[in-house]
């Protein structure tokens, strides 16, 4: 069976970098787990996810050894658009990926891209912002949201693609305690439907969500035992 | 929350098109205030608030006296209105043409007001119905939607620098320009920062993953917005030869 995410052997050094930040790193995630990534700020948690999703060798430069294979096909081979189908990515700020002027269009920024018919978009806006419990806010302007809602529509913008799996690049860490509620049980949601989820966390109250907790030290994964360093 | 009025926002960029080339290519006064009535009769129908264009044009008040001013010193001919020694402080000819300046600048913002009633969104949907590329368009929803944002970020800066007992009113301008100076380099990171930021989430959303896209929006002429466009063309066509036949 393919598994949805397996990390062969990989390594990454930025340019500017004398050292490696990530050191033969191996990882499997199968169907439906969580997985969440903890470590120390810096340690290369968002370098690791930029590798998952491929930005990392596809947007960001760098020497990368080993590879990711995202449904048994590599990163290297796949291209942005194909792998946004098939692995979604929200990120820290909810600010800096928002930047449409109604929840709706910035839900219809990828399925428009894509080529995806009108009314398959209007469909797809639908039911994501059921998911999300958000419909409410759909003509609403993103930026007059609370952070925990933005962060929702940040994932409901992702989800509009469809992917199967997603990675939340400490997607937390900016938002209230009700908004990290909020999210948590969304996550959970997405677990039932099927989703594969990687969690990368700073915040070990967060990891209560996860089916297995994974500590990034020293550039390689090992499990958690329950302190960081 | 943006107002909608029912026109098309190309039949309201036609608008401000032909009102703000109108009063670039007007040269005579009373033209000009036949102008600046009809734009504001516009903007009013559309929907635009006309307080607005009163509260921006009180900030130039100092730069129109100015202009009547300077006009009249530089202009060698004219009856004088007010001398001062052998300064010619305000002429007849300057002041002429420092009302013409007046009148094209309130025409112009008073047209840009029109665009205020229309979604942004709706407007950049405009332009690529236009068939203006994507990203240029794309380029724009950028900019409008990320300059206040920028603009709060300046003055979070400005208040920073502030905390640290840094008084701009109390230092003298060399040094108070000087002191802005800081602002830039906080700016101009936080700005690459979220630019880079924002590329990678587009990326990550399939920008630009084929030459075409779909739209969830699609903007339909009405029959309002042919009446209005054949209007504001005849309007520009009448205007337009009076004025070449006065001058």
């Amino acid at each position: 069976m393919t598994l949805p995410i397996v990390v062969k052997d990989l390594s990454f050094q930025y340019e500017n970098d004398a050292t490696k930040i990530l050191r033969h790193l191996n990882l499997s995630v199968d169907k439906g787990e969580i997985v969440a990534i903890v470590g120390l700020s810096g340690i290369g948690k968002s370098t690791l996810c930029y590798c998952l999703s491929g930005i990392i060798p596809h947007v960001y430069g760098g020497i990368m050894e080993g590879e990711v294979l995202l449904n048994g096909k590599s990163t290297r081979d796949l291209t942005l658009p194909a792998i946004a189908t098939t692995l979604g990515i929200v990120f820290q700020n909810p600010d800096h990926q928002l930047f449409s002027f109604s929840v709706e269009d910035e839900i219809a920024f990828g399925p428009e891209n894509l080529c995806v018919p009108k009314e398959e978009i209007t469909r797809r806006i639908d039911e994501v912002l059921e998911k999300v419990g958000m419909k409410e806010f759909r003509h609403a302007n993103p930026h007059q949201l609370s952070g925990g809602q933005r962060q929702l529509i940040a994932l409901a913008a992702v989800l509009s693609l469809q992917p199967e799996i997603l990675i939340f690049d400490e997607a937390m860490s900016q938002i209230d305690i009700y908004g990290k509620k909020m999210v948590k049980e969304m996550i959970l949601r997405l677990q039932a439907e099927g989703k594969t989820i990687v969690m990368i966390e700073h915040d070990l109250e967060n990891l209560q969500i996860a089916d297995r907790v994974l500590v990034l030290k020293g550039g390689k994964l090992e499990p958690f035992t329950g302190t960081l360093s | 929350m943006w107002q909608t009025a029912a026109l098309d926002p190309r039949t309201k960029l036609i608008l401000v098109l032909t009102f703000s080339s109108l009063a670039v290519f007007i040269k005579n006064v009373y033209i000009l205030f036949i102008l600046l009535v009809v734009t504001l009769v516009a903007v009013r129908a559309i929907g635009g608030d006309l307080w607005s264009i009163f509260r921006k044009l009180q900030r130039f008040i100092t730069i129109f006296v100015a202009i009547i001013v300077i006009q009249s010193i530089f202009t060698a001919h004219g009856h004088v209105i007010l001398q001062i020694a052998q300064i010619r402080l305000l002429t007849d000819i300057g002041l002429l043409r420092g009302v013409q300046t007046i009148l094209r600048f309130f025409i112009v913002i008073a047209a840009a007001v029109i665009m205020t009633t229309a979604n942004p969104r709706d407007i950049i949907q405009g332009l690529i119905q236009w068939k203006i590329p994507y990203e240029l368009a794309f380029m724009v929803t950028i900019a409008i939607r990320f300059l206040p944002l920028l603009q709060e970020e300046a003055k979070d800066t400005l208040t920073a620098l502030q905390l640290r007992g840094v008084n701009l009113k109390k230092i003298p301008i060399f040094k108070r320009l000087k002191t802005y100076s800081y602002l830039l380099m906080p700016l101009l990171v936080s700005v690459l920062m979220k630019s880079r930021d924002l590329s990678v989430a587009m990326e990550m959303r399939a920008f630009r993953a084929f030459p075409q896209r779909t739209s969830l929006r699609e903007l339909h002429f009405r029959r309002a917005d042919y009446y209005v466009m054949l209007l504001s063309i005849l309007f520009f066509l009448m205007l337009l030869f009076t004025a070449i036949k006065i001058s």
